[in-house]
Order: structure tokens, then C-alpha cells, then sequence
């Protein structure tokens, strides 16, 4: 038999926070997160903007910015998810299931490293290490999570796949519960330097916060975000005998592959809805059913009308009546984690009966035709809706979920 | 080993063929014959040349049809360390570099020029399976994981639920070990694993729903946070050559056993898994 899944507890650290209340009223208000990036100075680097975290007021910083995200994440899921009823039960058949960025290293950590600097000299936890490596175990220790743990780098679509596999885990009786997510956060010389050299990014440095304007006319590619999200998923039948407060359910899960290029996205959105289709057959959902979207929608020319050709293709004349929006026009692009945090702004804001908007989408691009949600949050009650993620590199992930209307 | 984790298959899964590859030197890796476009080639770094050449040679050894392919397989692929060359990161640092420092003044303006753009393609740890699916024109479900040798055991894990669910009639399991890269061996010297050869190497397993010979009977995992050195048995022999996640497809594929036989593996990771086939 398949259990019903809940999700009972959400940690987040973003752009915009890392409280939960805090964080969906930003969101609601439609504020940009961007900035001058002041991580490190990017001198004369073509984008010098990004959506940071302020980790000044963070109980745990670490050298590489994506291990203290996620450990401060699922510290946070951990006691939201116990905030109402019993504990959890600790230890037996419980598991993780991550997003992960890249390796950590500093540049000029590897300068030094290839001057002849002695390895005993690096932080063995800091240099050349794997993430996987340096927060995976930390997380497992702190929470009791024995089962082996689920490590996704799907890139952009890492941890969508990461709720993903966690849900079907649980569904399937494998595991009792999860912690699922994703962390990132590639704001340093590389990473940005990188981006910058195949002109992914943004490079409205003189105005970030309107850098980031999936779907408009005027974008000019995502902007760079970090941070981490870890929500708490278990039986359904669990989080009731427990009185748990259940947000929502995760109902279905697809993916696919575009087969096609290796930085733009299949022109006419095929592996996107491919991937869409298979969640809603997964979820046994009829596309009527879904009343809210919420877009990987990053601000780069192809992605947002790939997406939106997606959209219209599984959803036909409906599509124009289905609000869809991007979280990431306010915190830019959070790469291995984007899904997770995306997923829980657009829960945190179903919850007040609300879906949050699209900012600066000013003039919608010929392409891009559906319903976005521009400006300003919008009251509506949401029941089931659809999260898409797709990475760079064509592997493309739905999740259809249902939230639990108050 | 304690069997914390374990899937016995009520109806065991069938290994339809296997493909790998093990190579001492660059040269023996022959990724074109497998390339839709030649010109993707440039794009490719070692771990995805090694990820495309094995999963063509399992997806022949298997008889899948383009249809097959396209339509009714998923991938499930774990990867080894992020392979930087050593050649592109002395690149950047040398015109990055003042006085022996880092200088990030350099790197905007002299140093972030020298970069090769395709770098940021090679880099990446899910281009693996962005080439094989590109290659080999498979649009499925995916699951990418890495660097654990042992964490081959989750992708297979996740490869045997989804041919469960019917989700898929085939899977194309995979490991890739780029593991004769200046990075890779700085980590093996940190995690003991520098006494064996460490040859690259990848391998793929092509399974499919209810096997009656040569069949993948069940699997069992087990993860402790601790660190543990690697070490490896096939049919109670220790095995020589650490192949990191490529190990049991390699190992079905070019040292035949037969009969009832286990494969047992843990890495530093923490990860202790076996699986138990009927060859």
C-alpha cells in the first residue's frame, strides 16, 4: 500500500531571511533581494550584482557558504516540524535527500595549492572536500538520519529531484520520514566569474533590483542567488497520529531529459512537459485540477518561453487561466537549491490564501503569453499546484503538490 | 554487515548486458563512434567521454532499439569527483596570480578572459548525464548522484524502484572514476585509498523486470557517519583495482562469474553495500 505524504516542517535560509514569517511577507510585498555583491569585490567582472544571504545574522557561518545554509536549514526544519505535536521518531528508517553544489575550494586556496603550499596547511574540511562529504554526514549526526542518504546534483533541478526522491521513498514505505532539500551558493570569484564567461547571468549592475524580470522583455539572463531549504517529509498517517501541522501534501513526481543542448533548453519545451505530464500521472491528477504554477522561471531569454510553450502544451486553452510565478525574480537563482526554496515560498504563501508575484515584469516578452502574476501578490485559495525546475544540461523535474487549505 | 537497508525482488530484475570501460591513458578512450554530433566533442571533459562509451557499449550489449531507448529507459548514473584539469585551473591562477596571492583585480580583467568558456560545460557534475542521454537520445527519468563509491548502490537502489513501479521497462545504470586527475589523487592521498591502481574507469548495467536467469536477486545498504577505507570483494576475492563508483558494472562486465555470487563494497563515505546475483 502507498502512503500519503506530508510536508510538516520547513527550515530556509534565503536571500530574504531566514525566518519563515518574515520571509513570505517579503515575498508578498514583492521584494527584490539583489544587490551589489559584497561577498568579495568583483572588480571589474561584467556582473557585479547578486541575491545574498545575510549571514551576519546567522548562528553558524562557514568558509563555504552552502555547508552552514543547509546545516542551519534542517536545524530549522527539525524544530518547525516538532513546533506542534510529539517528536519525531528519531533514528529508525529515517533518511536525508539533498541538492548539493559544487566541490569547496577558494581560488586562492588552489593559488596556494599550486604554489606548493603543504596540504596539512588547508583545512581538510574547507579545501578540495565534497559537500556531500563535509554537511551530508553533519546533518545525518545531528538528526539521527541513518538510512543511506540521497545525494542530488542535477544542478539547477537538484533539489526538486531531491523532494522528489524523498517522496517516493516515503510513499513506497522505504523510509518513515525525510529531510529533503538543497543547498548552493556559487557567489565567489569562480562561480560568478564562470557564469559570467558563457553570458548566463544578468548584467544590470546599476539596477538590481530589477535585474531579475523572468518573463519581461527586457531580460537579460538570471541572477545569481544562494542559500538552502530543507523541508520535513512523512507519512501522512504519522504527522496525524502525532498532530503535526501539515502544510502540504506532495502528490507526484517527473522527470525527464531534453536530449538536446547543453545549455538551452529544447525549444519547444519537450523534456519540460514530458516531465510535467509524468508528475500529473504520478500525482493521478487531471491537468484541471492544478490552479497555480510555480515557474523554474529564471530571466534567461530561452528558458522563460521553452517553460511557457511547456505550460501550454500540457495544459491547452486552460493555460491562460492558470496563475504562474517566479520566486526567483525576487531572490534570484539559487541553483542547487532554487527548488526547495521555491517550493516553500509558494507553500508559505498558499497558506495565507495567497500566490506571490512576478516583480518587474513590466512588458511580456512576444513568447511569453500566460498569466504571470506581475507586480503584486494576488489572493487566491490554491490547491494543487505545479513546481518545475530544469537544469542546465536538459534534466527537467516536476512536483505536483497539494496544499492543506486552513 | 548489518542489513539496515534491504531490497529482496519478489520477481528478480534481469541483467540484459552490461558495458565498461578501463583506461590507463587518455588515448584509449574512443568517444566518437558513440557521438550523434562530432562537434559536442569539445564540449566533452574525461567523465563524460567515459559515461557515453560504456553506456553505448550496455545499450548494444542489450539490444535496446532507438524506440526502446527513447521511450521506455531511465538513467541512473553516480559520478566521481568534479574533474577540474589541472591544465585550465593553472591557466586561471597563473593570470590571476600577483606576487604568489590571489588577486581577484587580475582575475576580472586578465585571469576571467583565460578562462575557457567550455570549462564551466566540463565542470559540471551533471553534464555525464546530460552526453549519454544526448548520445543516446534517452528522454526518461534520471537519477544523478555522487561521489561515493558506494553511492552507485543508491542509483541502483532508485534504478530497481522505478522498473518496480513500472515507471520504466528498462534502466541503464551506470558508475564513471575519473580518477587520473591531479584533484582526484589529492583526495584519495586524504582518504587512504592512494595504495591501489586508480585506472578510470565506467561501466553500466542494463536491467530490466522479471528475469529468470542471470538476475539481480537483491541489495542491501547500510551508512554509518564515519569514515571507513575503501575496500571492495567480488565473490570473496579482494579486488585489486579501486574503479570507484564503475566497480560492480565493470566488474559484471569483464570478470565473468557464474553461479550465486556477491558483490560487497564500502567507501569513505560511510557507505557499506552488497548485492546478490544469480549469473
Amino acid at each position: 500500500m502507498k502512503n500519503r505524504v506530508a510536508i510538516t516542517g520547513i527550515g530556509i535560509v534565503s536571500p530574504l531571511g531566514s525566518e519563515l514569517p518574515f520571509f513570505v511577507n517579503k515575498l508578498l510585498e514583492g521584494v527584490s533581494a539583489a544587490g551589489p555583491i559584497t561577498i568579495f569585490d568583483p572588480c571589474k567582472l561584467p556582473t557585479r550584482i547578486a541575491a545574498q544571504v545575510d549571514d551576519n545574522k546567522l548562528p553558524l557561518r562557514t568558509k563555504d557558504r552552502k555547508v552552514g545554509f543547509a546545516i542551519l536549514a534542517a536545524r530549522s526544519a527539525i524544530q518547525d516540524a516538532e513546533k506542534f505535536g510529539s517528536p519525531l521518531v528519531k533514528g529508525e528508517r529515517s533518511g536525508l535527500s539533498i541538492g548539493l553544489g559544487l566541490e569547496l575550494f577558494s581560488m586562492p586556496d588552489m593559488i596556494d595549492y599550486l604554489h606548493g603550499k603543504r596540504l596539512i596547511d588547508f583545512d581538510p574540511m574547507e579545501f578540495l572536500q565534497t559537500p556531500s562529504d563535509v554537511c551530508v554526514p553533519r546533518i545525518c549526526k545531528e538528526h539521527q538520519l541513518v538510512a543511506p542518504p540521497l545525494i542530488h546534483i542535477s544542478a539547477c533541478a537538484a533539489s526538486t529531484d531531491a523532494i522528489g526522491c524523498a517522496f517516493r521513498m516515503v510513499r513506497e514505505g522505504r523510509r518513515s520520514w525525510m529531510m529533503s532539500g538543497g543547498t548552493d551558493s556559487m557567489i565567489n570569484p569562480l562561480g560568478v566569474g564562470g557564469f559570467c564567461r558563457i553570458q548566463a547571468m544578468t548584467q544590470r549592475n546599476e539596477e538590481p533590483y530589477k535585474a531579475s524580470r523572468p518573463f519581461d522583455r527586457d531580460r537579460d539572463g538570471f541572477l545569481l542567488g544562494e542559500g538552502a531549504a530543507i523541508l520535513v517529509l512523512e507519512r501522512w498517517n504519522d504527522a496525524v497520529e502525532r498532530e503535526a501541522r501539515i502544510y502540504a501534501e506532495v502528490a507526484g513526481y517527473g522527470t525527464s531529459f531534453d536530449a538536446h543542448g547543453i545549455s538551452e533548453p529544447h525549444p519547444e519545451g519537450e523534456g519540460a512537459t514530458l516531465a510535467i505530464q509524468r508528475a500529473l500521472k504520478d500525482a493521478d491528477v487531471a491537468p484541471e485540477q492544478i490552479n497555480y504554477i510555480n515557474a523554474h522561471g529564471t530571466s534567461t531569454p530561452k528558458n522563460d518561453i521553452a517553460e511557457t510553450k511547456a505550460i501550454r502544451r500540457v495544459f491547452g486553452k486552460r493555460a491562460d487561466s492558470i496563475p504562474v510565478s517566479s520566486t526567483k525574480s525576487m531572490i534570484g537563482h539559487l541553483i542547487s537549491a532554487a527548488g526547495a526554496v521555491e517550493v516553500a515560498a509558494a507553500i508559505l504563501c498558499a497558506q495565507k490564501n495567497f500566490i506571490h508575484p512576478t516583480i518587474n515584469l513590466e512588458t511580456p516578452d512576444s513568447g511569453c503569453d500566460l498569466d504571470y502574476v506581475p507586480k503584486k501578490a494576488r489572493r487566491a485559495i490554491v490547491s494543487y499546484f505545479l513546481k518545475n525546475s530544469f537544469a542546465f544540461g536538459g534534466q527537467n523535474s516536476s512536483l505536483v503538490l497539494r496544499n492543506v487549505i486552513k | 554487515m548489518d542489513p539496515t537497508f534491504e531490497t529482496r525482488f519478489p520477481h528478480p530484475l534481469k541483467l540484459r548486458g552490461t558495458g565498461s570501460i578501463v583506461a590507463a591513458q587518455d588515448s584509449e578512450i574512443d568517444v566518437l563512434p558513440w557521438l550523434k554530433y562530432r562537434k559536442m566533442k569539445k564540449f566533452m571533459g574525461k567523465q563524460d567521454e567515459l559515461a557515453v562509451t560504456a553506456c553505448g557499449l550496455a545499450a548494444r550489449n542489450a539490444r535496446l532499439s532507438e524506440e526502446d531507448l527513447r521511450t521506455k529507459t531511465g538513467l541512473y548514473l553516480c559520478v566521481g569527483f568534479i574533474p577540474f584539469e589541472r591544465q585550465e585551473i593553472e591557466t586561471i591562477a597563473r593570470n590571476s596570480s600577483d606576487s604568489g596571492s590571489f588577486s581577484m583585480d587580475l582575475f576580472s580583467t586578465k585571469g576571467f578572459d583565460e578562462v575557457n568558456p567550455l570549462l564551466t560545460f566540463r565542470c559540471l557534475p551533471n553534464m555525464p548525464i546530460f552526453h549519454v542521454s544526448l548520445n543516446l537520445n534517452i528522454q526518461g527519468p534520471y537519477f544523478i548522484t555522487y561521489p561515493g563509491a558506494a553511492q552507485f548502490y543508491v542509483a541502483l537502489e532508485q534504478a530497481c524502484i522505478a522498473l518496480e513501479q513500472k515507471e520504466i521497462d528498462f534502466a541503464l545504470v551506470g558508475g564513471v572514476a575519473d580518477q587520473n586527475n591531479f584533484l582526484v589523487q589529492h583526495h584519495y592521498k586524504r582518504t587512504r585509498i592512494g595504495t591501489k591502481a586508480t585506472p578510470d574507469a565506467a561501466g553500466f548495467l542494463c536491467l530490466e523486470r522479471n528475469g529468470t536467469e542471470r538476475v539481480l536477486l537483491g541489495l542491501r545498504m547500510n551508512y554509518q557517519t564515519r569514515e571507513t577505507a575503501q575496500r571492495e570483494r567480488w565473490a570473496d576475492t579482494e579486488v585489486k583495482e579501486h574503479l570507484g563508483a564503475a566497480s560492480l558494472a565493470v566488474l559484471l562486465d569483464q570478470s565473468p562469474q557464474t553461479g550465486n555470487v556477491t558483490h560487497y563494497i564500502e567507501s569513505v563515505d560511510g557507505m557499506q553495500a552488497e548485492s546478490f546475483w544469480s549469473l
